[in-house]
């Protein structure tokens, strides 16, 4: 215990020394993949965060907001911790921010309660990662947020028998175990639940497996990319929409992935805590300021609000408490904010520092010649189940 | 082809005092290196730590790669392997770091025989296929097996003791420096006794024309498993301080990205020089980690277009731009030391 | 019965995704005995170009052709400049080049087309189901395999029975000797080397509906085209059809019957088949 504070002291001493020409600045270390198969997380959080810089200023009460991107590749935990050391011990940020995959987030979490520094993670969807240090505030969400409420939704429609197929890793088992959880417990059967190898190119015996167990319903988890394109366009041209057994899905049908997947999305119902076509404030400026600067193709997804409203909580944490602040003031700050979102509004829960929002159930139509997501229902204020199932 | 550092004892011989001097430098210089990092990197420790991992998982690679001609992208199935190991030990049993760093790397040992012993036998690109398929095959083991490494979330929860009992691992990373910086020596030390001894001096030969190698009686075979064996045993080791060091373990360990990124480190500094691990790593983690903050996005063309050009204009590798400087030296210094 | 079919069918049409993209690599790796770790992004090419044409409305056919010109341009250019080099320098040179020309194909690519995933646009009758009698299937997939067959039907034709695929089958064999009796060699690398590109070109345009294009295509699916090559047997055509169709209905086979463990099971059926013929199904003559 001693050591602990002791060095914690040093560091505290250490961060003391004159940090460099801009007392006021105050710095933010997003962290998130650039390069590799998962560029695009780290382009959406960046255009958005220059969207909102642009919309807000530099500046969040007199003091200068500088972001500082960090490359982690993909999932390589000790690269981000790498780089979340280097960013907090030499650039000196404040805030960390970003963090696309559970395992760069994960990575962090003893280096953040250690060195005080509020950390916003901007996706990793994981239920349990908030919990392993109190300096994490999520505003994006967790797919148990997601998926819990689609399965009642989906018990309560009228299918009966629902077949699930997600990708086997962390996330698809989150996913598929709430809402297998909550579709049975409202009364639904489970025909089949499988797991395919994230590794896997062609997914059609799986989805032919589907179509042969005829079931009322699938429901699937994919990571938007080759694997959601794949099983929707078997969905489609496999006949199993045609023969009336719809897709239930979660974040596959983004707008910004749609043209890649082609009409064969047409009809799938996705349960999503953001609405590319709401019509809000921040929305509408989320959007014009992006296409304004980044061309009129520029499509915000969920990556891009989380980055938006991130930091917007940054913002209005560091105009409301200045830029040396304590690191828990700062949390504090955050804890039970409401936020004027382009999804609508969003509150960071209190005592778990999660984000609570609506989610809502839309589906794939062809709107004025595009393809876009209809919202037709939604759940209000949902809390993450996970974490209420697994009290600490 | 000059090999001028696996002939001290020439040079030696050639040039007296100044040629000594010169090599006995050489030998140093890198250590002094280290230390003066240790001292100065400040915030950067951390990528320092990296960068010795890196090296002394280059190293186990220039053994099998380099010297024993094993052609493999399959290196990293042992740098995961004794990450895990050591990972899974110090989470479930105990969290001493000696005790992680010797299971992690006899674990590793034991898989690269099993795995040899299957499939050595084969050549060229079959073995290359060979050694990706287990790769991807323990890959997929690692994210099946959750409950034990964590799957796609990776091995978290690994916090280790003091080392030896006496150093904390720091938020600073020094401990986990210095302790990197010993284990690397200690892997030095032997590399370099195992490369000089009979045993790689056959290497090379079987390198070059095995089927000669075994009409004089070598037993290629067994040298070949146990070189692969003692290359994976390194590479365990390194996992292994990537484990304790960072406190995580993620399925990237297994990933055939990390196989073909020790092979671009080993080639850019110049294989069948021990050192060339050495420059190789330095430059890459050094490299990487600059043109990414310059650019996250086109990164991948800077340290492409290095490699390409290495590659055609630099055919030893970097390290044979030292030697280049070495010869200048000496010719300025010693006279009849230089070729 | 009709499931039996569907299996032979799915596997068949992903066996032919892989034999399109992978030929190429196997006539490059035969003939001119270089390790390409960069074929994917010839591959990638040739999609991103018929991406752009029918995203402008191009015909579907005539983009995946200007799709095999542009790839065979580029490894026209590419062999010329960087591959002719590398052909005395050993194994371990030509990995590493090829994997820093698919870095820099990566980050070119990312520059112009950004990181999201295209497609290429199919006709109309290719996107629609077909009704098979005892099914309904997709067009799409039926089309690959006729495309696939196709082109083994026209490679086998020109590599066995035409005079330059007579000089090509000589000079994979046995070089020295080809070069001796007055063959060019370095002409016949450089036009192989454009025409196994065109072909990944091809591949890539006309798989893009099965594996999605994007700027980090090329090392994505890198293992899948190697192991095509290599369990086939370098230089061997009719090899590299034979074990793209091998593998091609083993993985679907144990994606339908033991469906978690499916890359275990075509990776160890991988590593057995190369354990019985480590030169591949069809080895080639000289192996020296």
């Amino acid at each position: 215990m001693m050591k602990r504070i002791v060095s914690a002291l040093a560091f505290a001493a250490m961060l003391a020394l004159p940090a460099g020409a801009m007392a006021d600045s105050v710095k933010v270390g997003l962290i998130a993949p650039f390069s590799g198969g998962f560029a695009i997380w780290g382009q959406q959080f960046q255009q958005s965060i220059e969207a909102f810089q642009k919309v807000n200023g530099t500046s969040a009460g007199g003091n200068e907001i500088e972001v500082i991107y960090r490359d982690a590749g993909g999932p390589d935990p000790a690269k981000s911790k790498q780089l979340a050391e280097e960013l907090i011990l030499r650039d000196k940020v404040k805030f960390l921010a970003g963090f696309a995959f559970t395992p760069n987030a994960m990575a962090v979490a003893d280096l953040i309660t250690e060195a005080n520094v509020p950390t916003v993670i901007m996706n990793a969807a994981t239920a349990v990662i908030v919990r392993k240090s109190p300096m994490y505030v999520r505003d994006s969400m967790t797919l148990p947020q997601q998926t819990g409420p689609l399965g009642k939704w989906v018990a309560e429609h009228g299918y009966k028998k629902v077949y699930t197929l997600v990708s086997d890793y962390g996330p698809g088992h989150d996913a598929e175990e709430q809402f297998v959880k909550t579709y049975t417990a409202n009364g639904g059967t489970i025909v089949d639940s499988v797991r395919a190898p994230l590794s896997t190119t062609d997914y059609a015996p799986y989805v032919e497996n589907m179509l042969q167990a005829k079931p009322d319903a699938i429901f699937i988890f994919m990571p938007a990319g080759p694997p959601s394109i794949a099983v929707m366009q078997e969905w489609d041209k496999r006949g199993l929409k045609a023969a009336g057994i719809p897709l239930f899905g979660t974040g596959e049908t983004q707008e910004v992935f749609l043209p890649a997947i082609g009409e064969a999305a047409l009809g799938a119902i996705t349960a999503q805590h953001y609405d590319v076509q709401a019509d809000n404030e921040q929305n509408n400026l989320l959007k014009k300021t992006l296409t304004d600067m980044f061309g009129k193709d520029t499509v915000p997804d969920i990556a891009s609000v989380a980055a938006w409203d991130g930091m917007r909580l940054i913002y209005d944490a560091v105009a409301k408490l200045g830029p040396d602040a304590d690191g828990k003031a700062y949390i504090d700050f955050m804890k039970g904010r409401t936020v004027d979102s382009p999804r609508g509004k969003f509150m960071i829960d209190p005592e778990t520092r999660d984000v609570v929002q609506d989610i809502y159930i839309r589906k794939v139509v062809m709107k004025d010649g595009k393809m876009v997501n209809e919202t037709f229902d939604t759940i209000p204020m949902v809390k993450d189940p996970w974490k209420a199932e697994h009290p600490e | 082809m000059t090999d001028r550092a696996a002939a001290p004892g020439l040079a030696a011989v050639r040039a007296p005092a100044a040629g000594r001097w010169l090599a006995w430098a050489g030998h140093v210089t890198p250590w002094v290196i280290a230390i003066i990092v240790f001292f100065t990197a400040g915030g950067y420790l951390s990528l320092g730590t990296n960068a010795l991992i890196m090296i002394l998982f280059a190293m186990s690679l220039d053994l099998a790669l380099g010297y024993a001609g094993i052609v493999t992208l399959g290196q990293a199935a042992f740098f995961g392997i004794g990450a895990y190991a050591a990972g899974i030990l110090a989470v479930n049993v105990t969290a001493d770091p000696t005790a992680g760093l010797v299971f992690g790397t006899v674990v590793a040992a034991l898989f690269g025989l099993f795995t040899g012993a299957l499939i050595l036998h084969t050549r060229g690109v079959t073995l290359l296929m060979m050694t990706l398929a287990i790769l991807t095959l323990l890959f997929e083991v690692a994210n099946q097996a959750g409950s034990l490494t964590g799957g796609d979330d990776g091995l978290h929860g690994i916090r280790m003791d003091r080392v030896l009992g006496l150093f904390r691992f720091d938020l600073w990373g020094k401990t986990a420096y210095l302790y990197t910086l010993v284990v690397l020596f200690g892997w030095f030390l032997v590399a370099w006794r195992v490369v000089r001894s009979p045993f790689g001096r056959s290497l090379d030969g079987i390198r070059q024309n095995p089927k000669r190698m075994r009409a004089i009686g070598t037993p290629v075979w067994w040298r070949l498993l146990a070189v692969y064996s003692l290359s994976a045993a390194m590479a365990g080791t390194a996992g292994a301080l990537s484990a304790q060091t960072t406190q995580f373990v993620g399925l990237n360990t297994l990933g055939v990205f990390l196989s073909g990124i020790v092979a671009v480190m080993l080639v850019l500094g110049g294989t069948r020089r021990i050192y060339g691990a050495f420059v190789g790593a330095v430059i890459y983690v050094v490299v990487q980690d600059y043109a990414s903050k310059i650019n996250p996005y086109y990164w991948m063309f800077i340290v492409g277009a290095m490699l390409i050009a290495v590659v055609l204009f630099l055919e030893s590798g970097l390290m044979s731009l030292v030697d280049a400087a070495r010869q200048r030296i000496e010719r300025a210094l010693g006279g009849p030391g230089a070729r | 019965m009709s499931f039996g079919l569907t299996i032979l069918l799915d596997g068949l049409a992903f066996g032919m995704i892989l034999f399109l993209i992978s030929v190429g690599l196997t006539i490059t790796m035969g003939l001119m005995r270089v390790v390409n770790l960069a074929h994917g992004a010839f591959a990638m090419v040739g999609g991103y170009v018929a991406a752009v044409l029918t995203a402008d409305g191009v015909n579907y056919f005539l983009a995946v052709l200007a799709g095999m010109i542009a790839a065979g341009i580029a490894g026209g250019v590419c062999e010329v400049t960087l591959y002719r080099p590398l052909y005395r320098k050993g194994e371990l040179a030509q990995v590493l080049l090829t994997i820093g020309l698919a870095f820099v194909a990566i980050a070119a690519l990312t520059l112009v087309f950004g990181t999201n995933y295209k497609t290429v646009a199919l006709p109309d009758y290719l996107e629609s189901p077909v009704d098979l009698g005892f099914r309904v299937y997709p067009a799409y997939r039926l089309f690959l395999i006729a495309v696939g067959l196709a082109l083994a039907a026209v490679l086998w034709v020109v590599i066995d029975g035409s005079l330059f695929g007579a000089r090509l089958r000589a000079a994979v064999d046995n070089r020295k000797m080809a070069i001796s009796v007055g063959i060019d060699v370095n002409w016949l690398f450089t036009i192989t080397f454009v025409g196994g590109s065109a072909l990944a070109g091809l591949g890539g345009a006309i798989g893009a509906g099965m594996l999605p294009l994007e700027a980090f295509y090329p090392l994505r699916y890198l293992v899948l085209f190697l192991v095509v090559v290599i369990v086939g047997g370098e230089g061997s055509f009719k090899g590299s059809f034979l074990a793209a169709l091998a593998l091609g209905i083993i993985d679907t086979l144990g994606k339908y019957f033991l469906p978690e463990f499916a890359a275990f099971v075509l990776y160890s059926v991988v590593i057995l088949l190369l354990l019985w013929r480590p030169h591949g199904l069809v080895p080639p003559k000289a192996v020296a």
